[in-house]
């Protein structure tokens, strides 16, 4: 909403009060300024000058050659305007100004004559598209003033956002009516001649949908004078940002800039019988040109405005192309309506159109002032277009209402605001923004919400009137008193903070993507037709193709920010996500939102450390596996070693179509399965544009947090020594050594107190396809000193069952 | 020879006095203590003296070199170089050794960090679903269908009656349907509008918050928001609570704080009005209340909505909130 301070000072003085003043009361207020810019200031250097003659220019037959009054300075200036003329009071601009579109004014010779400045039409003052002649200024202004100031335009205009309850404020009247009950002014409305309504014969008024129009007020102008507005009003529209068009439509456009209510001008000769019908499209009424001359397809719940015969406008949205005002129109049909906000919004969102009445229907009009706006431009447009307004109007009010009545406690107002009031304190601050109230007891008052605040329906938002109107900034802060306890919140998430700071602490940024991502991905991951995860939850009204649809994997995202930081020279890098995916259930019901944990690895394992300490190695599986072992022991789901873990290398059931199959992995704690781990194909990175190699792991976070934590027991640390026996077996190649680790552990020899590889060794001294795995036994006694005699059955047990179970051989 | 000595020391002192650079006391190194210095020239003519002389001239020979050398020494540590001498021991100059470390996603830090201040002020945490009913975004908040006020969400749908929730509020009601007053609730998480230019992507994170008991007032309201942007932004910044409008809180108002850029002077950032906006709040509206069982006339609260992005943009001085969902490393580690 736009006004300029000149304008609403027409109704209240706020004399006193700056621009800056305005704003602050406004913002404070919940009327948000947005901005307030000076009017016209470009045109200060202009001055207001007289011409005292006009000869032919000697030499050009369109020229004159004036000699123009400035003050006390005169000057010579050649003038092509058909209209410049001796006696003239005219706007020049002196060399060294500079007029809009950047046009410098300097001392020139016109065919031999020197010319010094310039007289201006409104066109080169950017004041509207007239260049028929030099701007002709009242005749009584004086010579040698400002121009701005002569012509009142030094002006502010402010620009305040609407919130969607306020349309009331859509209006000057509207914002002064709360600049002056802040300031405890009064306001001061215009003077509109309401003489007693003798009714009309001239036309018919019938409302045929009185539940979407409850009111309809119509007045006729005859014989108006169709043309160009008067400066002042075409001025005001021009600064709030509407084109003035004619007399007759730029007096409806100011009416409803003063007072919010948007009013229609028909050229009444184009009216069928006369008549205005109120009613709902019909089947055939779909098509309707509109006054912008397109073509509007509408549905059967469009409300329009129809004449005996066909529509001649859509209610409250726009007016017809086949009843609109024109330089030929003798009479004129003004409507000043009140129509249903629901309706009116429906029929603006179908034809994607909302225009300035729209936008205040939707919102809510006041129903109580139609007929005063009707008066307003009827006398306006008497004033403007010499019309002649009959003197009867016709008024239709099916939708009056007993005035909505509300009890308001002074108690439940201090209470709820936390600032004590009495009822008189109260009403005082009520009464000064138009709201009646009356006090029925020591803490009641009965109060009357007006017509034009169609959001007050309640206790609750006069409680909000009244702390608006007293100040926010005077209420004071203090925190509750409440009953002591204790913050709860779910243990997942805490565990995710937990996994993050886990994840984090060793080396991996966290990452965090979009929710949407593109349909295209299970082509780009090659998943197979009938995998889950191409079930995708997808948008009505997606942003773009890439954001179609809700992600059933966190890899995609990941596998962009890769690409994107490669193309940023950032080659290297450790990224993981904990984040939602969305898996869908039947149409209608909400998927199920699982969090998952997904990492992505590429390029130097030891980025970002000192390369001297930590020179450079590609990454491979076992960063990622280290990463999930490490993962779960830190969050007390694996106690002790990699116990519970158990890392399954697939062969074939379970790896993922985008991971080479070599390098698969599985993640399982009991028979949960956590995740999968793995090197990305090569084709699939192309699918990415990823060129380096990538590998991944990804977790399903529900699961590891439904899997119980390990508290730590304490075991009694051991009196006796341990002893420590190697083996270097020699094996096959394709003998898995970690299995070999895991039959001694599962040897069930009591004195075995742990187990490590420390070796795996390839070579030419070993015969070709066999490698040596080298592992080291722990013995322990809790109850003695172990000899070489205690531990050397069980050692040779344990090779030899190592031997007879992989085919190895002692090296 | 003796005298000569003496001599030789105390102009060695001397000199010594008048060095102020490594050039100089190399020199002076070479000078006297070099191979072919003034104290070896001393040392060789030694075995041309008598024998009876030699000991007792060599040992004050070799006090006058040992003097020198501590005058060399005294002024090479002076003057701070090590002038040819060589360090003994590990250059600790290098690197320490430390593995590489990651960092936490800015809005995860600065969410974590806004949990926590109202953590500690006793309100539970809670999370809820992203795809959320249209019934807990808008209608149990109070905003019918067609209300004007669903222009101010910009909302992906999925069918009728299913969208991406555009802010955290539904959990008001979700909570509210299943608990009995007292409550004080935050809930973080994601929210969507379709949207997307220099300040908005189409996800992005608040923090609702809400307080539901027996005499709640906005002023307990202006404490506990007060109490947050102290602990978040410092104490001493500016706060200003203005009028505005949200369908489930009455009063309404939208919270400013004081340019953090510009100090409240006016710049870009704060299109010049020295205020930044950084959440919306208000009394709980009773309509949302009576949706959820509660009787408005025995309870009251307060609730408010904090967008992430918009709090660690002015914490840490980020001017385009789509860098946060690139990922750039360049970004992140930053953090």
């Amino acid at each position: 909403m736009k006004f300029t301070l000149n304008w609403l000072r027409d109704y209240v003085a706020a004399s006193g009060c700056d621009a800056a003043k305005i704003s602050d009361i406004l913002t404070m207020l919940g009327l948000e300024v947005d901005s307030a810019e000076a009017l016209y200031e470009h045109l200060a250097p202009l001055r207001t000058g007289r011409i005292i003659s006009a000869e032919k220019h000697p030499d050009a037959d369109k020229l004159q050659v004036c000699q123009v009054k400035i003050g006390d300075e005169r000057h010579t200036i050649v003038c092509g305007a058909p209209n410049a003329r001796a006696g003239l009071a005219v706007v020049v601009a002196l060399p060294g100004a500079t007029l809009p579109g950047d046009v410098k004014i300097k001392k020139a010779k016109v065919r031999g004559v020197e010319s010094a400045g310039m007289i201006c039409s409104e066109r080169e003052l950017g004041l509207s598209h007239d260049h028929s002649g030099i701007m002709e200024l009242p005749d009584d202004l004086t010579d040698g003033q400002v121009f701005i100031d002569a012509m009142g335009l030094r002006d502010t205009m402010v620009e305040v956002e609407l919130t969607p309850n306020r349309p009331d404020c859509a209006s000057v009247i509207g914002i002064a009516r709360e600049v002056a009950g802040k300031l405890g002014e009064s306001l001061r409305l215009p003077t509109v001649a309401m003489p007693t309504n003798p009714g009309v014969n001239s036309f018919h008024v019938d409302i045929e949908a009185p539940e979407l129009c409850p009111r309809y007020a119509a007045r006729l102008i005859k014989n108006v004078r169709i043309g160009p507005s008067p400066w002042w009003l075409r001025r005001r529209l021009l600064a709030v940002g509407l084109r003035p068009i004619n007399n007759v439509v730029d007096v409806t456009n100011y009416v409803m800039m003063e007072y919010g209510q948007p009013l229609h001008a028909f050229d009444f000769e184009t009216l069928a019988d006369r008549r205005i019908v109120v009613r709902a499209s019909r089947d055939g009424e779909r098509q309707f040109v509109t006054l912008d001359g397109n073509q509007r397809t509408l549905d059967a719940q469009s409300l329009l405005i129809c004449d005996g015969e066909k529509p001649v406008a859509l209610a409250g949205v726009m007016g017809g192309l086949n009843s609109e005002v024109t330089e030929k129109t003798a009479h004129v049909l003004l409507e000043s309506a009140c129509f249903a906000p629901v309706s009116i919004r429906k029929t603006a969102r179908l034809l994607g159109l909302s225009s300035d009445a729209s936008w205040r229907f939707e919102r809510g009009v006041d129903i109580g002032n139609g007929v005063t706006a009707l008066n307003r431009a009827a006398m306006l447009l008497s004033e403007v277009a010499d019309g002649e307004a009959e003197p009867g109007w016709l008024d239709v009010y099916p939708g009056k209402k007993e005035p909505l009545c509300i009890e308001m406690s002074a108690g439940r107002t201090s209470n709820l605001i936390g600032v004590a009031f009495s009822p008189e304190e109260v009403a005082k601050l009520l009464d000064g923004i138009g709201i009646g109230c009356e006090q029925i007891d020591a803490d009641t008052l009965r109060v009357w919400p007006p017509s034009f605040r169609v959001d007050l329906e309640r206790e609750a938002d006069l409680i909000e009137e009244v702390a608006r109107l007293h100040g926010y900034d005077r209420i004071p802060a203090r925190l509750p008193m409440v009953a002591l306890s204790y913050p709860n919140q779910e243990s997942d998430r805490i565990k995710r903070l937990r996994a993050a700071e886990i994840m984090v602490s060793s080396g991996w940024h966290e990452a965090i993507n979009y929710s949407f991502t593109t349909s295209k991905f299970a082509d780009m991951l090659s998943l197979a037709e009938g995998d889950s995860r191409r079930r995708v939850v997808r948008l009505r009204n997606p942003l773009s193709e890439d954001m179609d649809c809700l992600r059933t994997m966190l890899l995609p995202g990941l596998l962009e920010n890769i690409r994107h930081n490669i193309s940023y020279q950032t080659t290297s890098l450790k990224l993981f996500e904990i984040g939602k995916v969305f898996l869908p259930n039947a149409p209608d019901r909400q998927p199920d939102e699982n969090m998952r944990l997904c990492g992505v690895l590429t390029g130097n394992r030891h980025e970002g450390a000192p390369p001297l300490h930590f020179p450079a190695q590609a990454v491979d599986m076992f960063d990622a596996g280290g990463a999930v072992e490490f993962l779960l022991k830190e969050m007390a789901i694996l106690c002790g070693g990699a116990g519970g873990l158990r890392t399954i290398h697939p062969t074939s059931d379970g790896i993922e179509p985008f991971v080479e199959p070599e390098s698969a992995l599985l993640f399982f704690v009991g028979d949960t399965l956590l995740g999968k781990a793995g090197m990305i194909k090569a084709a699939t990175l192309r699918a990415f544009a990823i060129k380096q190699a990538v590998c991944f792991f990804a977790l399903d976070f529900n699961a590891i947090c439904a899997l119980s934590t390990q508290k730590p027991r304490f075991t009694p640390l051991p009196n006796y020594p341990a002893v420590t026996r190697d083996i270097a077996m020699l094996v096959k190649e394709g003998v898995a050594a970690g299995e070999m680790v895991e039959s001694v552990r599962q040897s069930g020899e009591k004195l075995i107190e742990s187990v490590a590889l420390f070796d795996v060794f390839r070579g030419d001294s070993l015969p070709s396809g066999t490698k040596s795995v080298a592992i080291s036994i722990t013995y322990r006694s809790s109850s003695k000193t172990l000899t070489e005699k205690n531990i050397e059955k069980i050692h040779d047990k344990i090779v030899r069952l190592l031997a007879e179970t992989y085919d190895g051989s002692l090296r | 020879m003796e005298e000569e000595l003496q001599r030789l020391v105390a102009t060695a002192r001397q000199e010594a006095a008048g060095i102020d650079d490594a050039a100089q006391l190399e020199e002076f190194r070479v000078r006297y203590l070099g191979r072919k210095g003034i104290l070896s020239g001393i040392l060789r003519g030694l075995g041309n003296l008598p024998a009876a002389d030699k000991p007792r001239m060599g040992a004050l020979a070799n006090e006058a070199k040992a003097a020198i050398e501590a005058l060399h020494a005294e002024k090479n540590a002076g003057l701070g170089h090590d002038c040819g001498q060589i360090r003994r021991g590990p250059d600790l100059s290098l690197p320490g050794r430390c593995s590489a470390h990651g960092r936490p996603h800015p809005i995860s830090r600065v969410m974590r960090e806004t949990c926590e201040i109202f953590a500690a002020m006793g309100f539970d945490i809670a999370e809820g679903p992203n795809v959320e009913l249209d019934y807990y975004n808008f209608e149990a908040l109070n905003i019918p269908a067609h209300h004007p006020a669903r222009d101010m969400h910009d909302t992906f749908y999925i069918t009728d009656s299913l969208l991406l929730r555009t802010h955290t509020s539904p959990m008001q009601a979700r909570i509210m349907e299943g608990q009995q007053p007292p409550l004080r609730v935050v809930a973080p998480g994601q929210v969507y509008r379709c949207d997307s230019d220099i300040t908005h992507t189409p996800m992005f994170h608040q923090v609702e918050g809400f307080l539901v008991d027996e005499q709640v007032s906005f002023a307990d309201l202006k404490g506990v928001l007060a109490l947050f942007v102290n602990k978040m932004f410092g104490s001493g910044v500016g706060l200003r609570f203005r009028p505005s409008f949200f369908p489930f809180t009455e009063p309404s108002a939208e919270v400013d704080i004081a340019c953090v850029i510009c100090g409240g002077k006016g710049c870009r950032v704060c299109k010049k009005t020295g205020w930044l906006e950084i959440l919306g709040s208000g009394m709980i509206n009773p309509a949302v209340f009576e949706k959820v069982g509660y009787d408005p006339k025995r309870y009251s609260g307060f609730a408010f909505g904090l967008g992430i992005e918009r709090i660690a943009m002015l914490s840490y001085g980020i001017d385009d909130i789509r860098q946060f969902y690139e990922n750039d490393l360049r970004f992140l580690s930053q953090f």
